[in-house]
């Protein structure tokens, strides 16, 4: 801030986890506020937690002039310097001390006495751009946006997971939107989008579609694409047995049943199946149940001897390059889209498991033979992330293609990057996996300990601030940053018409029939 | 009930050796002989009648007295390019035959407010309509397509066919996953039957939407990876349409100009004098006469290098016994004391393009047309260009201003030495 240091309160005294804070009469501290103090040629960052009043007058005193001022009975009554006498006592939390271009965990207390201010774009110098960055939004101080960027590397970010949680319309998606934003300009990660609400690619208004390098870096499959779209087609072939590990419940008998059937025929053994093709030592009441479940799950079946399929996204014949087509987008770098709002859940979540097992393969072979370096790091990002990583689940069905990611993709450069309204169902290991928290608004309070339980900073004060968090404003708690960075990511719409870059329109084309 | 026939990939002047070179007019022949025969109403090729924008001129001859054949027994021939049928200097012999009225392009359009609008050819025989988009040099057609105005194509009545020399994303087998490729929402819906080129590989498919799109695949042979799938018993030659409103009929005709032996012979575990024994004495107990012999030899050699094994002398005993043609794919042979460089492909093209894009993210680039697949595709073409050899009769002063001239709008560098 230019001129005059605005000056917000005064330490009065606490410790360090609480420290207390007169509010200077006028200001208004909010929850969630940095506030700094400065001393020994730096500067100490601290957050408001809790706000609450503090008087000089005894509360017997307070209550009767209420009464008398609302009972008509002084109407020009006030306390004499009434700044003085009653004020604002907020509650803050050092989170960081920065020194020259050193920022630690503040051991000390500030000095007693000393004087608070807002803190501004300076004090935020320290969080410089990382190499392969993703841009997440906005330094936030309460409700106030700080014009201060914040950046991880996106290697980091993606590989050790990410998990993005809220209650529901608090922007979790809308922030997804704009991190990927970011990476779809730079061929630098992969990332595979699975997407049931066909948020992302802006189908119709903005989406990711809108990115100038779209054309390049950004493939989007959907059963109705729109034009130039690739359509969601995945050859029956593509599909085997593995795929199915956690993701569809199947008895011991069926487990079995699948397995001999794939042996027997590899690409064409679903096909075989449905078309009733006996095999030794499987009983015919078996083949009929699986015929049920992959009619269910998948929506194929057989109808006047031809493999159909429901929203024709499985196919005997068509889609036998789309599998191999995505795995060579996200190793080149690219965004992966898949529009899967006409799926049931299931077959999302096989698709998901095709790629993710197919890209995790990979890049283990590639560690075996000492090129995992050349290797991009590749994110899957899923919507709704209990459905495969609930505790419950995870018991009954066995682990499947994204709990195996979660716990030890990372040392393969895969990471996920997991999007939730629940988190107190995940597994604890699978949170204390996920090295970076983007905390959304939240209003269930169990959801929030789970959170707080599982982040990487000490967010025990951060209850009442997380309750009270708006739409767009998440903490970002991660072994990547110094301290729990409050920020404020921006809707979709308007972030994109501010970076609306520049770039070159290739020569104009002149048609050659 | 009308007919028209569909072929694509032909591939004229593809050969070098002699035998080849007959065998492929030969094919062509039979091709063209086979659509007097079935009385088509026309034929519509799609894309790579021959196989460069320049062929020599005594198989444009051939061609040609073939073609006027068949164009005087009332069949026209219609066309789109290929994108063999490609100069960078633009004119190319399908340009010279449309000029003089042997075959017929069918592509026509102009791009207004951004927009490619594409008009119908009306074939006056049978009302069909043809419309199209021509393959361009190296992937540059889906720049057409992204601007191309389905909406007036869709809108038209009457009995529509596209055709167009791009491979299908959905449609493309696996094996070719590293082909570029187009998703099939950039073609207009509704037609009754997309006519494709350019996938070397037959399939007759359909999704929603779409009526059948149709690929025939090469008509003869183009490239060794399709003589070896000839050999491995894949059926080569072209379609014939049966229609009224719709599509009636789809029969798929074989053309087979020779008889083919594959032959694979795995290396590994053994040395280079263990594998040359025990190859020739498999090789001797087959039947090769008037055959085209497909070797393929792969796998890695215990011992010795992979040129300790005579290759020439196989070859010459094999035409020695009779065989018509012998190829050979030995790209799969290694040697395990020479593995220093290991590189793995079909043939001389796709190794060469997957060099490229391996090696171009190790390079350090500014500029972006030189960047990622941009920059192998322009390296490819580079190297397709250069390797280019002086026409008979060209003069070495035109060979070498062509060169320049064609290097110059490879690099896209024609706006600097304007
Ligand atoms: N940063 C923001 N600023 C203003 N409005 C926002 C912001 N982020 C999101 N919104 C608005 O809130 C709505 C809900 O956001 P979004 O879909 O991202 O929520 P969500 O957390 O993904 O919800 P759900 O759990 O239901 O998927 C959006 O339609 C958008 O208009
Ligand atoms: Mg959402
Ligand atoms: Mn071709």
């Amino acid at each position: 801030m230019k001129g005059e240091i605005e000056i917000a309160g005064q330490v009065i005294g606490g410790r360090v986890a609480s420290i207390m804070i007169r509010e200077k009469s006028g200001r208004k501290i909010e929850l969630g506020d940095l506030l700094v103090v400065e001393e020994d040629g730096g500067y100490l960052i601290m957050q408001v937690y809790d706000l609450g009043y503090g008087s000089q007058i005894p509360q017997s005193i307070r209550e009767l002039a209420a009464g008398l001022k609302l009972e008509g009975y002084g109407n020009g009554l006030d306390f004499l310097d009434p700044q003085l006498r009653n004020y604002v006592m907020a509650q803050v939390k050092a989170v960081a001390r920065v020194t020259g271009e050193l920022v630690k965990i503040p051991k000390v207390l500030p000095s007693f006495f000393s004087s608070v201010r807002y803190v501004t774009r300076e004090d935020m110098k320290f969080l410089t751009k990382p190499a392969n960055p993703v841009y997440l939004g906005k330094v936030r101080s309460g409700s106030k946006v700080l014009d201060v960027d914040v950046y991880l590397n996106g290697d980091d970010l993606f590989a050790h997971h990410v998990i993005i949680s809220s209650t529901t319309g608090r922007g979790k998606s809308n922030l997804v939107k704009v991190m990927l934003w970011d990476i779809t300009g730079q061929s630098r990660f992969g990332a595979l989008v699975l997407d049931p609400h066909d948020e992302y690619f802006g189908r119709s208004g903005k989406g990711l579609k809108d990115h100038p390098e779209a054309k390049r870096n950004l493939s989007y499959f959907s059963t109705n694409p729109p034009v130039g779209g690739n359509t969601l087609v995945v050859n029956l072939g593509s599909i085997s047995p593995e795929h199915f590990e956690g993701i569809i419940e199947f008895s011991d008998a069926q487990q079995h049943a699948i397995r001999l059937y794939h042996r027997e025929f590899r690409d064409e053994w679903i096909e075989k199946i449905l078309r009733g093709t006996q095999i030794e030592g499987i009983a015919s009441t078996t083949l009929s149940v699986l015929q049920r479940i992959l009619r269910a799950t998948l929506s194929v079946y057989l109808e006047d001897d031809r493999i159909v399929c429901r929203n024709n996204v499985f196919s005997d014949s068509s889609g036998k390059a789309t599998i191999s087509e995505i795995i060579k987008a996200l190793e080149g770098g690219k965004l992966v889209v898949v529009d899967t709002s006409k799926l049931g859940d299931e077959a999302e979540l096989l698709i998901g498991s095709i790629i993710a097992t197919e890209i995790l393969t990979k890049h283990q072979e590639a560690k075996a033979e000492g090129k995992l370096d050349e290797k991009r790091t590749v994110s899957i990002v899923i919507e709704e992330a209990p459905r495969v990583l609930a505790c419950e689940r995870l018991a009954k069905i066995g682990e499947n293609i994204y709990s195996r990611i979660a716990r030890e993709g990372r040392k393969f450069k895969v990471g996920l990057l997991a999007i939730t309204q629940l988190v107190s169902i995940m597994p604890r290991d699978i949170l204390t996996n996920m090295n970076t928290k983007i905390v959304l608004g939240n209003e269930m309070a169990t959801e929030r300990h789970a959170i707080i339980e599982s982040a990487a900073q000490d967010l025990s004060t951060d209850d009442r601030n997380i309750a009270s968090l708006d739409k767009g404003e998440a903490i970002i708690t991660s072994i990547f940053t110094k301290f729990a960075v409050p920020i404020y990511t921006p809707l979709f719409e308007d972030f994109i018409k501010e970076r609306a870059e520049k770039f070159d329109t290739k020569g104009e084309l002149i048609f050659q029939g | 009930m009308h007919k028209f026939a569909h072929m694509a990939d032909i591939h004229l002047g593809a050969h070098r050796e002699q035998v080849l070179q007959r065998l492929e007019m030969v094919a062509f022949s039979e091709a063209m002989d086979m659509c007097i025969e079935e009385k088509v109403d026309f034929i519509l090729i799609c894309g790579d009648l021959f196989h460069i924008g320049i062929p020599d001129l005594g198989v444009v001859k051939e061609a040609v007295r073939k073609m006027k054949e068949v164009q005087d027994s009332g069949i026209p021939i219609y066309a789109i390019y290929g994108s063999h049928d490609y100069t960078p200097t633009g004119t190319t012999v399908i340009d010279i035959l449309d000029t003089v009225g042997i075959i017929k392009k069918v592509v026509r359009g102009k791009i207004t407010e951004g927009k490619l609008r594409l008009d119908f050819f009306t074939d006056p025989k049978t009302g069909a309509k043809l419309v199209g988009i021509s393959a361009r040099k190296i992937g540059l057609e889906s720049r057409y397509y992204e601007i191309l105005d389905v909406e007036n194509l869709e809108k038209e009545g009457g009995f529509k066919v596209f055709a167009f020399h791009s491979g299908l994303t959905e449609f493309k087998p696996d094996y070719l996953s590293q082909m570029e490729t187009i998703p099939i929402s950039y073609l207009p819906k509704g037609f009754d039957y997309y006519a494709g080129g350019h996938v070397h590989n037959r399939s007759e498919n359909s999704l929603l939407g779409y009526g059948r799109v149709v690929f025939p695949g090469p008509l003869f042979t183009g490239y060794a990876r399709d003589i070896e799938q000839t050999a491995k018993g894949e059926k080569r030659g072209f379609y014939i349409v049966s229609f009224q409103d719709k599509v009636e009929k789809v029969d798929f005709i074989e053309i087979k100009p020779f008889d083919s032996v594959y032959f694979e012979y795995d290396a590994s575990l053994k040395n280079s004098l263990q594998a040359q024994k025990e190859l020739t004495e498999k090789l001797a107990g087959l039947e090769v006469k008037d055959k085209v012999f497909v070797l393929k030899v792969r796998g890695e050699l215990s011992g010795g290098k992979t040129s300790d094994i005579n290759f020439s002398q196989i070859k010459r005993t094999l035409i020695e016994r009779g065989a018509l043609y012998v190829h050979l794919n030995r790209f799969g042979l290694t040697s395990k004391e020479f593995a220093a460089v290991k590189v793995m492909g079909e043939d001389i093209g796709s190794i060469e393009s997957r060099l490229f894009k391996e090696n171009v993210g190790a390079v350090r680039l500014t500029h972006e047309a030189l960047k990622d697949e941009r920059g192998a595709i322009m390296a490819t073409e580079l190297l397709q260009n250069l390797r280019q050899e002086p026409k008979a009769n060209e003069s070495k002063k035109d060979y070498g201003e062509r060169m320049v001239k064609q290097t110059i709008e490879t690099l896209q560098l024609r706006e600097v030495f304007k």
